[in-house]
């Protein structure tokens, strides 16, 4: 078992999760825990309780952040930002999915997730829609360097880079 | 009334048709919208999930851009809703958030204030607008059994949406009605839609919908209804992918709720609105809707 | 023997006999060895000597063991002999034997109030055994303390009530009814007021109870008739408590009762007025299953065994409107004329029994209730397998009046959930397995599963019954039930649960499901004060020892209106409740508080903020302005007193002037170097005592002003003790949460805390000088470690004094307690004079700081 227990963030969310009397109701309205058995929330919030660590098998990315389990949670335990919070950390460690990279690359570089190709601009001119005004690609930047996206995107980048090779 | 519109990428790169039919109706009950210079919310499951900072920080930016013009902020996404009224939520109940993120936007010569507030077309035709106003523009109606899906983001957490009533919604059903419809009770009807887990297992994802879907056609609905343009495209594109992954059949048409109440409230030219969608709409009251069987897909 | 009355506190003052009536202050002080506790470290006769020259002494004896039998007549003599009017005994803590030697005073003719003790056992020799002349030093100034305190000590009338001998129980389910009949049957007369048209509770309803299973309207049945038949039971139905006015054992109580429109003397229950009443409502005994008429009997065996007219929905008593049931009694029976009515009557004694209603199964939507049809509460599910119920006891499904061959029953709804309730309902558990094997009894193909969180089968012969269940073939899957959702053809429903033994979903259909509700408070719209849970049940005086008691005295509590519980917890409650009741009832006297709060009309300035700080209701308003403490609620904890802006609240023997004149000699020497600690009598005092007993060793530099309780402390008591520049100040009151022993008293201390924090800094006092800390009575240890941790401030501060400048402009310390004045008037007079002066002080003080703002 890794101790994690220095860890001032997992701290942190381990106290969001102390309430929690594992009765279940989240995993019985999981969408994911339906089709997937793999992921469960209960036993997400369990790890962090009783093991004071991210969950091993990195079931966080399998969320689909419906916000089901935290709108049921009879404790009004904030699963989702639980889940969010193990995302946080495992991100840092560059353990982010691929495709959650390419949309913060997204983001980096043209301030959008879905991509404007030729296509779109036509399509939006066909149906007469307004030039949508872009935002200064200076402020993205901006807030990439000044809230830590930069470190976690090259974490990732690196991992996805190893991953390749 | 007067917003700053927010489209959000996926309406306005892929579901370009949706956008339309939400700038064609509001103008009939007196709404103008404003465009300004928004990045991408953000996405509240991809970026937030690698830095929460980061997250806060671009809706807090966004949510500025809207104040400067003294403006409240229409969503038509319930992404978009969602994480910009959780990141207004977070700013506005945690004094250092935002002194934090007010210290960023200081560089980019804005402020937030938590002055602005947000809402989403649902909210504007059903809370603000209302369903009599809207029955009452009716021209054309359009008699078809619908199953309605608010989508996850417009729904939960209710205690901070306070869209409609996250277990029982009823909102979008009396929507539906207003405009001729039958909406029909199914099962699963807050289940989410399986956008969520695409990008990370998309087979996972698929699996949802089937189990969503499985659900709604149980009923033996016409079509589905949506406020969403990601809940749109999973029920529009997932089930061709559904249908090849686990030999399912589903043909159903889906609607972003704005075009049926344009249709309905016979505005010119909606034909451009449906020539685009890639479920064949083969219902008899759609007939004089010029019908454009196109499989190109909007990417 | 003339009683004052409790409700006019203003007359009080005037009133109260001084039973020592001499013209000047002659104080007796007794130091006591305690064979070698005391006279091992402290130097008792230096000690003795020094009291000889303290104001107002005129007699010292020492004695070897002062509570021994020769030493309590030593002290009998010497105020027989010598006159004494004022009492100190420096021995042990006045925790240990104030009630021994003020006995002893009233042996001898003086007033058991005008004696006090000095804490130097306790305080000083069992704690600074190493430094003698430190705890002599400290005894001295205990004991100067003491005689400062006792120049204005009054003398109290130790009075009591006489009791109404009847008690109203409110409520007639299960619990109320066992209050009634235990009071009946001791002699007393008993008002049973109930809100519906029968007695019974929830228990008339229920089909079996556990654990036996047995019919429950059968055990239940003859206690109800018992109940109409006791000569000294007056049942007072349809009816509900509206105004109370007065205190324990004189409550004036005012019932209004709803018009039955049946003389229930007339009426033989025929039922041939159900024939012909043409409007249909939804059941309320069978839980909206099923429609009864307007006019109707809850049950057939109701007590009163008559119809009633439901005005809302009758169409008219008249033969206009329809009347046909007028027109169809023989025994003419209905009275159209009949009008809601209020009765009033006296009490001594109060017993809540109001009960709890089933939790709401509409507040978890999740669950479906309410939408889909075969979704039923537990209630519900007790109509239909009733034989007297809608269906005579046959289990249909509501949607399709089919029978069920799968029923689920989910635990735990509207418990647990901190959206309705939090708490465990207390017999959830219970009520699951009993349905289970009801409907095994009768339909044993039926499959039955129970989900459960923690099955919690903790009564007597509870374990039987899961045992049974086991074997009679009920499933049990632990797991709470996430959703309900309804198949739209069959109206079956499938059930997610996670098996959260094996990790497992399980989306399962079912033909029916029960939901076993938990329970929900309703208590706290009673006319009288008594405090609730946020969940709506009352709170009892301790949960442990008092449980029945609430803080009003002689209000009691019991049955589903303290807590959830089953039918058999609520009897013995109920029984309990009785006992405490007839307790009051039977003395037929009832003592009072000696040491209310009385309002000094003269200065209170009509804020009214000492009836928010009341927590026993005791002080109101009379309607002109003027308020006034009704003695017989007063509990004398003094909070009311600590927030008074005007000072005017004088709590007897804990006035702000003996306060004061204890804070003042505890610093007229090296004030810098001393620990003022004001310390409540019932936790953080005897959590001080506790370090003495346990001879833990601490600096000798702590005061211990002791009073009832911590919501007493002012803010300007730490003011004053910092402006005579004390070194630093605490005060220290019960935990947080529920440990006051007047409720709220350190709820209110602790908000004053942040006044006295800002005052501080705008006097350059700095912030570690002031400590608010909780200490429970068992809390020796830590009072130890705040006394060493307070003295190295005192040390730290000691050192930086010189830097500073003159710290305070220093007010002029007595050095001599007034003289006690000749006469009451003259004390009342002094004594006003001395507050105005103390309060023109604060008053500036105030100004200047609200100046600052």
């Amino acid at each position: 078992m890794v101790d994690n227990s220095h860890n001032q963030e997992l701290e942190d969310l381990r106290e969001a999760a102390r309430p929690c009397f594992q009765c279940g109701i989240c995993a019985s309205s999981c969408p994911v825990f339906r089709v997937a058995p793999e992921m469960n929330p209960r036993m997400s919030v369990d790890s962090i309780i009783t093991d004071g660590q991210v969950p091993a098998e990195g079931n966080e990315w399998l969320c689909a952040y419906c916000l089901m389990c935290e709108e049921r949670c009879p404790m009004g335990v904030s699963l989702t930002e639980i889940l969010m919070g193990i995302r946080n950390i495992s991100s840092k460690e560059g353990k982010a999915p691929p495709d959650f990279v390419e949309s913060a690359e997204a983001l980096l570089a043209r301030g959008c997730l879905s991509p404007t190709s030729n296509r779109s601009v036509k399509k939006r001119v066909d149906l007469g829609l307004p030039d949508l005004p872009q935002p200064d690609p200076e402020h993205v930047k901006l807030i990439f360097e000044v809230t830590g996206a930069y470190e976690v995107l090259e974490a990732n980048r690196v991992a996805v880079k190893e991953e390749a090779e | 009334m007067k917003y700053a519109f927010f489209p959000g990428c996926t309406m306005a790169n892929r579901l370009q048709f949706a956008e339309k039919s939400v700038r064609m109706i509001v103008p009939e009950f007196g709404v103008e919208l404003v465009d300004l210079a928004f990045t991408c919310c953000p996405e509240p499951n991809a970026v937030r999930s690698l830095s929460e900072d980061t997250w806060v920080t671009f809706a807090a930016r966004n949510i500025a851009l809207a104040e400067a013009e003294n403006l409240d902020i229409l969503t038509a996404c319930a992404g978009c809703h969602e994480s910009l009224t959780l990141a207004k939520h977070e700013l506005d109940t945690k004094p250092e958030r935002k002194e934090k993120a007010n210290e960023i936007l200081k560089g980019m010569g804005l402020e937030y204030k938590g002055t602005s507030s947000i809402i989403h077309v649902h909210q504007l035709l059903f809370d603000e607008i209302g369903v009599e106003t809207i029955s009452a523009k009716v021209v054309r109606p359009l008699p078809i059994k619908v199953v309605t899906h608010s989508g996850c983001h417009l729904l939960r957490p209710q205690k901070i949406l306070q869209v409609d009533d996250a277990e029982v919604p009823v909102k979008l059903d009396m929507l539906c009605e207003a405009l001729g419809m039958d909406p029909l009770e199914y099962m699963d009807k807050v289940m989410c839609c399986g956008a969520g887990v695409r990008k990370t297992d998309s087979d996972t994802s698929y699996a949802v919908l089937k189990e969503k879907m499985t659900s709604m056609v149980m009923v033996e609905p016409d079509a589905i209804v949506v406020f969403c343009p990601t809940c749109f495209i999973t029920f529009e594109s997932g089930q061709r992918i559904t249908n090849r992954l686990f030999k399912t059949e589903f043909k159903l048409p889906v609607f972003y709720y704005t075009e049926l109440l344009a249709i309905a409230m016979g505005l010119p030219d909606t034909d451009a609105l449906l020539a685009d969608h890639r479920v064949k709409i083969e219902l008899p009251e759609f007939s004089d809707t010029k019908k454009e069987d196109s499989e190109s897909i909007p990417t | 023997m003339t009683t004052r009355d409790p409700k006019d506190s203003s007359s009080e003052s005037t009133k109260v006999e001084v039973v020592s009536t001499a013209p000047e202050l002659r104080i007796g002080v007794f130091p006591c060895k305690c064979g070698k506790n005391i006279g091992a470290v402290v130097d008792i006769d230096s000690l003795a000597e020094y009291a000889k020259t303290l104001p107002g002494v005129v007699f010292v004896q020492v004695n070897r063991y002062t509570c021994a039998d020769p030493g309590q007549r030593e002290i009998e003599d010497a105020i027989k002999e010598h006159r004494l009017n004022r009492v100190i005994v420096a021995s042990c803590s006045p925790t240990m034997h104030e009630d021994t030697f003020r006995k002893a005073v009233k042996a001898a003719g003086l007033n058991p109030y005008l004696c006090i003790m000095a804490n130097i056992r306790e305080h000083v020799s069992w704690v600074h055994r190493d430094d003698p002349d430190a705890a002599t030093d400290k005894a001295k100034n205990l004991v100067a303390m003491a005689v400062a305190r006792a120049a204005t000590l009054e003398a109290q009338k130790e009075q009591d009530v006489p009791v109404t001998q009847a008690a109203l129980v409110v409520g007639a389910g299960v619990a109320g009814m066992q209050a009634a009949l235990d009071l009946a049957d001791a002699g007393f007369k008993v008002y049973l007021v109930e809100r519906e048209a029968t007695i019974g509770g929830i228990m008339a309803l229920l089909d079996k109870v556990f654990p036996q299973n047995d019919c429950s309207i059968c055990i239940l049945g003859p206690k109800m008739v018992d109940v109409a038949k006791h000569p000294n039971i007056n049942l007072i139905t349809m009816a509900e408590v509206e105004t109370i006015a007065g205190y324990v054992g004189n409550f004036d109580v005012r019932v209004k009762q709803r018009a039955r429109y049946v003389d229930f003397e007339k009426c033989t229950s025929c039922g041939d007025c159900v024939e012909v009443c043409p409007v249909d409502v939804p059941s309320r005994t069978d839980q909206s299953l099923t429609w009864q008429k307007a006019i109707q009997i809850p049950f057939p065996q109701a007590v009163p065994s008559s119809y009633f007219i439901d005005p809302k929905s009758c169409l008219g008593m008249d033969l206009i409107r329809c009347g046909k049931c007028i027109d169809r009694c023989e025994q003419e029976a209905i009275v159209s004329s009949d009008t809601d009515h209020y009765i009033d009557f006296e009490v001594g004694v109060i017993i809540l029994a109001t009960g709890f209603k089933p939790a709401s199964p509409e507040k978890i939507p999740r669950l479906g209730w309410g939408r889909y049809p075969n979704v039923i509460t537990s209630l519900e599910f007790e109509r239909l397998i009733n034989a007297a119920g809608p269906t005579e006891g046959n289990l249909v499904r509501p949607s399709d009046l089919t029978k069920p061959t799968s029923v689920a029953i989910a635990q735990c709804v509207g418990s647990r959930n901190i959206d309705t309730r939090s708490g465990c309902s207390n017999f959830c558990c219970a009520e699951s397995v009993k349905c289970a094997l009801l409907i095994k009894e009768h339909y044993p193909d039926t499959e039955v599963t129970i989900y459960y969180q923690d099955l919690r089968m903790h009564g007597k012969y509870f374990e039987d019954q899961y045992l049974k269940a086991r074997e009679e073939g009920v499933k049990f899957i632990r797991g709470r039930v996430g959703e309900i959702q309804q198949y739209p053809k069959t109206k079956n429903l499938r059930v997610s649960v996670e098996d959260t033994t094996h990790n497992k979903l399980q989306l399962l259909e079912y033909d029916m499901v029960i939901l076993s509700m938990g329970a929900e408070g309703q208590s706290g719209n009673f006319p009288l004060p008594i405090s609730c849970t946020a969940d709506s049940f009352y709170i009892e005086s301790h949960p442990k020892l008092r449980p029945v008691d609430t803080s009003s005295a002689g209000v009691f509590i019991c049955g589903g209106a303290e807590s959830p519980k089953d039918i058999r917890d609520s009897v013995i409650q109920a029984s309990a409740a009785a006992g405490r009741a007839s307790i009051i009832l039977q003395k037929g006297r009832y003592p009072i508080e000696a040491l209310s709060a009385r309002i000094m009309q003269d200065k209170c300035n009509r804020c009214g903020t000492c009836v928010k700080r009341c927590p026993y209701g005791a002080i109101s308003e009379d309607g002109t302005g003027k308020f006034t403490v009704m003695g017989a609620l007063c509990q004398a904890c003094g909070t009311c007193a600590g927030d008074c802006p005007p000072d005017a609240i004088y709590m007897p023997n804990f006035t702000s002037e003996q306060i004061e004149a204890q804070i003042e000699i505890a610093l007229a020497e090296r004030p810098e170097e001393k620990i003022v600690a004001f310390a409540c009598a019932f936790c953080s005092y005897r959590g001080s005592d506790l370090a003495g007993i346990s001879r833990m060793q601490y600096p000798a530099n702590a005061r211990v002003v002791r009073s009832m309780c911590s919501g007493r402390y002012s803010t300007k008591f730490a003011q004053k003790a910092f402006e005579l520049g004390a070194g630093a100040v605490l005060y220290s009151g019960c935990h947080l949460q529920t440990d006051c022993h007047f409720q709220t008293g350190n709820h209110w201390m602790v908000k004053r805390e942040p006044r006295i924090r800002s005052w501080m800094k705008r006097n350059n006092i700095d912030d570690e000088r002031f400590r608010v800390e909780w200490v429970s009575a068992g809390e020796g240890k830590k009072w130890q470690t705040i006394m060493s941790e307070m003295s190295e401030v005192t040390e730290r501060h000691k050192k930086s004094q010189p830097k500073l400048k003159k710290p305070i402009a220093k007010p002029k310390v007595k050095s001599k307690p007034k003289a006690k004045p000749k006469s009451k008037t003259a004390t009342k007079l002094k004594k006003t004079k001395s507050k105005s002066n103390s309060t023109k002080k604060n008053a500036t003080t105030k100004k200047k700081t609200t100046g600052r703002k």
